[in-house]
């Protein structure tokens, strides 16, 4: 089939539009946190900084305990992750690959668990942590966000795990592995790429959570950076420039990590995605 | 353990039989088969048990205490006295009473419609022109989808409010600039409308890369040869979309329709962020709804009952889709 | 009768807590020395900005020496606070002494989760000014302390008022709109920023008519929102606004109204002292040109009203330091501290004799006449649901601003209103 120049061109051109489109916010995140504050109010707007200044990470990174909540976000966000995975895996395989009585319940359970409105629960989820003792402390955090990340980790592992197919495990175990060996040296090896891709869902709704870790944590050493960003805007009006530089800084390591493990995340989703 | 299940067994699929046999470990006894078998039986529920503990405790708890709070006239002294006073199922009465309520579920409804709506278009769309891209420009597109994808919510929301801000934003500069002077200093959170259109424009920006990507990732498994039989009968590119990719895509499509229906119903953050769910209440979609009258006015019993209706909502507008998964469990496997 | 019956169960409650409480503070209260308190630390919250590094060192170092404990100061952010403080009071063990709004003082006392102070006010009180300590008294018994307070003053450039040819600053409210007049006719700056939803300027007005929101119809509180006294307030607000392009429907936050008038195209706006400071952060050039006065009233010898906003000091009613808590209230509202934060924060302290520490200071000069022809809003516990996000008299504003008629549009909102202060607690 032949195309004449247009047809050649258009789909170039809608590509560089929407690129525009969807990478100009978080460009502009960038240039304002870098624009001295006098550019960044201006009638006109400075569309590439050349007045670079670093004042606004300066005052992001020196807010109080910086680095304390930075070593809680990561620890919350990567244990409650790396549990849900491992809980996630057990589970999915279970749901993927043996017939058992009530599968379908379960199944339905997971699916209704993914619908549980998080931020109107927090009240509920505040009595019960105060009435167990344990305010101000990373472990129920965590546990909250595994469980809120568990039931979309479960039901796309299952897909990635029914994908793989059965005769290479079979294949396995008739070449004298057990089934769990079969499921660590065959299986797991090809689910890895399904369980980066799940994992960054995990991480972005971890590295979010806002509304919970308000409400439990009061102390500040036992905060997360999403309440450190929430206080560059004041009761007054925002501090754009330290808003987005404290924005910028939060979403780098998504950003590094979205970036670095895309293309393995891609071809993760291709076989999580046709079985859906 | 040898986690060797009897239950796969019974699946009734031949070559997994003949694959099994096999690998038995020989001379086994009766008993010890029998045991084996239990054992294999119980396999899928010790599998599942962590995940089901984790969901007993870590959200049915909380599920049953939300759902004693509605039953409960909760407010910030009842909170701070450590005070019980049932009140009956007055929280759900003077909720489903309220015309404010019908008023918010008809808006969520809309409002998730229109957006779900939004991003399955333009997410398949881009999709496809991501399948039809040479190596560099689909590089480049990708890039900017992970960038709009990755952004942590939070700052995302701080970002569009600054874009559309009405002094010193960028938005009403270009619409200025471009001849709309009327928009030069535009209120974009002043009316029902504008507002959400900002919202909707942040959550179809945030969701659609993961439905392009994820529709990307799922054109390039259809089989080739689909095509090819396909361009033999004259297909043209629509009419090979409609009898090719469409057919093979259509459990993904749903799936990913539902989810999007689940995350744009429940958006919070990026709705609470950029007005509060204002002006005047216009833009409160029910979880917003449910935490202003909960915890920003510190009726938490009021709340808990909304919360609930929340979820009831949610599950009659998924039903379909619970449905359809339900009978094609029974069909699997 | 429900309503009656919660309330005793809500008294009863909280004089069990308070008596148990006063129980433990008696025994070490009888000794106090620094000896009985010691290893003790007593914790603090404070709002963001309110208390200096120094005055707290200085404070801390005070209080260690007089009762040999320690007192750790916990700086609060100010999103999601409410939530924070109604949590926090319902705690095993909540912050000892806490910073809480004015407003929401009689709110937070309703829940029984502060201590009764009456005792304190007593020993220390007799000279706080009457308008600042209205909001710390909830039927009839003191539930916190007066700490801090700051009113709206008029911030005005003077390069654009010399450029109008205007000498001197106005003392009366009709000068000051023939001033503006001037600025509009003259030059071609935007004479006042005045957005629609300025509610505690609104608020100021109100005060200065001798109106009330709020008015008693038999047992409940309904609003009092189509008075004419509170329509006549509107209609000077609606002659403010008319100077001005600023949006209807917007406070005076968004956008800062001090990044707006840093641009220099502003005669004058209204606002905190600490909103100068804004305006200068954006554009430097603006600071030689920044003036101050007091808001002109009807007549020269009585400033127009204001909406006291400020800060009390409360006592956690579940907290097991009421003794040592009281003793930190008597250090730091002692003249000595009392007076250091007025100076260094330019706020205005709680009893006239300390004024003297805001001279030099050009905008606490300006702000302080008024104070004592301040006021707040309604001190009573239902009135912070009304102004709860959405605020319905900001609505209000914005409707006859729209020009629609103030009765109808007090008509319009009053039902939100009285629904609000109808809430159960």
């Amino acid at each position: 089939m032949k195309r004449s120049p247009f047809g050649r061109i258009w789909p170039n051109a809608t590509a560089v539009l929407l690129f525009v489109v969807f990478a100009f916010p978080v460009y502009w995140m960038f240039a304002t946190a870098f624009k001295p504050q006098g550019d960044i109010i201006s009638e006109d707007p400075v569309w590439f900084p050349t007045d670079v200044t670093l004042a606004h990470f300066d005052k992001a990174v020196h807010a109080d305990h910086f680095w304390t909540l930075v070593r809680n976000s990561v620890t919350v966000t990567v244990v409650a992750v790396l549990l849900s995975l491992v809980i996630a895996l057990l589970a999915s395989f279970a749901l993927a690959r043996m017939r058992f009585k009530g599968r379908r319940g379960f199944i339905v359970t997971f699916m209704l668990a993914q619908m549980a409105p998080w931020e109107v629960m927090v009240i509920a989820i505040y009595m019960l942590v105060r009435d167990s003792d344990m305010l101000d402390s990373l472990v129920p955090l965590t546990a909250f966000y595994m469980m809120m990340v568990l039931p979309l980790t479960l039901l796309t592992l299952r897909g990635y795990v029914a994908a793989v197919p059965k005769e290479l495990e079979e294949s396995a175990m008739v070449d004298g592995c057990t089934r769990t060996q079969a499921f660590v040296k065959v299986i797991f090896p090809l689910l890895a790429p399904g369980l980066m891709a799940t994992s960054l869902f995990g991480f972005i709704t971890a590295w979010n959570e806002f509304p919970l870790v308000l409400i439990l944590n009061k102390g500040i050493e036992h905060q997360t950076l999403p309440l450190w960003l929430s206080q560059f805007r004041t009761a007054f009006g925002d501090d754009w420039g330290a808003t987005m530089a404290a924005s910028s800084l939060f979403a780098l390591p998504i950003l590094i990590l979205f970036i670095f493990l895309q293309r393995k995340a891609v071809s993760g989703l291709t076989d999580g995605a046709v079985k859906g | 353990m040898p986690v060797h299940t009897q239950g796969t067994d019974t699946a009734g699929e031949p070559a997994v039989r003949k694959a099994e046999a096999p690998s038995g470990p020989r001379g086994t006894t009766r008993a010890a088969t029998a045991s084996r078998g239990r054992r294999a039986a119980a396999a899928p529920y010790l599998l599942l048990l962590p995940a089901l503990l984790a969901t007993l405790i870590l959200l049915g708890w909380p599920l049953v205490k939300n759902g004693m709070l509605s039953f409960q006239n909760l407010n910030a002294r009842q909170l701070i006295q450590h005070l019980t006073e049932w009140n009956g199922a007055e929280n759900y009465q003077e909720a489903l009473g309220s015309s404010e309520f019908w008023a918010v579920v008809q808006r969520t409804v809309y409002f998730t419609a229109a957006n779900v709506v939004l991003i399955m278009l333009l997410g398949t769309l881009i999709g496809l022109l991501l399948a039809r891209l040479g190596r560099r420009m689909r590089l480049l597109l990708l890039l900017g989808l992970v960038l709009a994808w990755a952004m942590p919510v939070i700052a995302a929301t701080t970002v569009y409010q600054w874009l559309f801000a009405q002094r010193f934003g960028v938005v009403n500069w270009v619409l200025d600039k471009a001849g709309w002077h009327s928009m030069a200093d535009y209120n974009w959170l002043g009316t029902q409308f504008s507002t959400f259109s900002v919202v909707t424009l942040l959550i179809v920006w945030q969701s659609v890369p993961f439905v392009a990507i994820n529709l990307y990732a799922a054109t390039t498994t259809v089989p080739k040869e689909l095509y090819e039989a396909a361009s033999l009968d004259g297909a043209n590119s629509w009419t090979s979309f409609t009898s090719v990719t469409f057919p093979f895509l259509r459990p993904f499509l749903y799936a990913t329709t539902f989810l999007e229906v689940i995350w744009v119903f429940k958006a919070f953050p990026q709705i609470f962020a950029i007005n509060e769910g204002g002006p005047d209440r216009l833009t409160e979609t029910l979880p917003i709804y449910a935490f202003v009258e909960g915890v920003g006015n510190q009726h938490y019993g009021m709340g808990a009952a909304i919360s609930f209706l929340t979820i009831l909502v949610l599950i009659v507008i998924t039903s379909y889709y619970l449905r359809a998964v339900i009978k094609q469990e029974e069909d699997e496997l | 009768m429900k309503r009656k019956l919660i309330a005793a169960i809500g008294v009863a409650g909280m004089l069990f807590s308070v008596a148990a409480c006063g129980d433990d503070g008696g025994d070490s209260g009888k000794s106090a020395g620094p000896d009985s308190f010691k290893g003790q630390t007593l914790v603090v919250w404070t709002m963001d900005g309110s208390a200096p590094a120094d005055w707290t060192k200085d404070v801390q170092a005070a209080f260690e020496k007089k009762t040999g404990a320690k007192v750790e100061f916990e700086t609060q952010k100010w999103d999601g606070i409410q939530q924070k403080v109604t949590t926090a009071l319902s705690e095993t063990n909540p912050p000892d002494v806490i910073e809480i709004g004015n407003t929401q003082t009689p709110a937070y006392a309703a829940t029984g989760g502060l201590a009764e102070l009456e005792d304190l006010k007593k020993e220390i009180g007799a000279e706080w000014t009457d308008s600042v300590n209205q909001s710390s008294i909830f039927e009839g018994k003191q539930y916190a302390a007066p700490w801090y307070f700051a009113n709206r003053v008029v911030i005005y450039n003077k390069k654009i008022w010399a450029e109008a040819g205007i000498k001197g600053t106005p003392k009366t409210r009709d000068e000051f709109f023939e001033a503006l007049e001037t600025i509009d006719k003259k030059t071609d700056a935007e004479p006042i920023y005045m957005p629609g939803q300025n509610w505690y300027f609104f608020d100021g007005l109100i005060i200065g008519q001798g109106a009330d929101l709020v008015k008693k119809d038999g047992d409940t509180y309904v609003s009092n929102l189509a008075d004419p006294k509170v329509t006549a307030a509107m209609e000077i607000y609606r002659k403010y606004a008319s100077f001005s392009t600023a949006p209807k429907d917007k406070d005076e936050a968004t956008p800062q109204q001090a990044e707006v008038f840093a641009k220099g195209k502003t005669g004058a706006f209204i606002g905190m002292g600490w909103e100068a400071a804004t305006a200068v952060a954006a554009n430097k050039a603006i600071e030689k040109d920044l003036g101050y006065f007091t808001i002109p009233g009807e007549t020269a010898d009585k400033p127009e009203g204001v909406f006291l906003g400020g800060s009390n000091l409360a006592v956690a009613a579940g907290s097991e330091k009421q003794e040592l808590a009281k003793e930190f209230l008597k250090i730091t509202l002692s003249d000595e501290f009392e007076g250091a934060l007025a100076k260094a924060n330019g706020v205005i302290p709680n009893k006239k004799s300390l004024e003297s520490n805001l001279a030099g200071n050009a905008v606490a000069e300006a702000a302080a006449p008024a104070a004592a022809v301040g006021g707040t809003t309604p001190l009573i516990a239902q009135w912070a649901a009304v102004e709860n996000t959405p605020n319905p008299i900001k609505a209000y504003m914005t409707a006859v601003l729209k020009g629609k008629a103030p009765a109808d549009a007090a008509k319009d909102i009053e039902s939100e209103i009285n629904e609000r202060l109808a809430q159960e607690n």
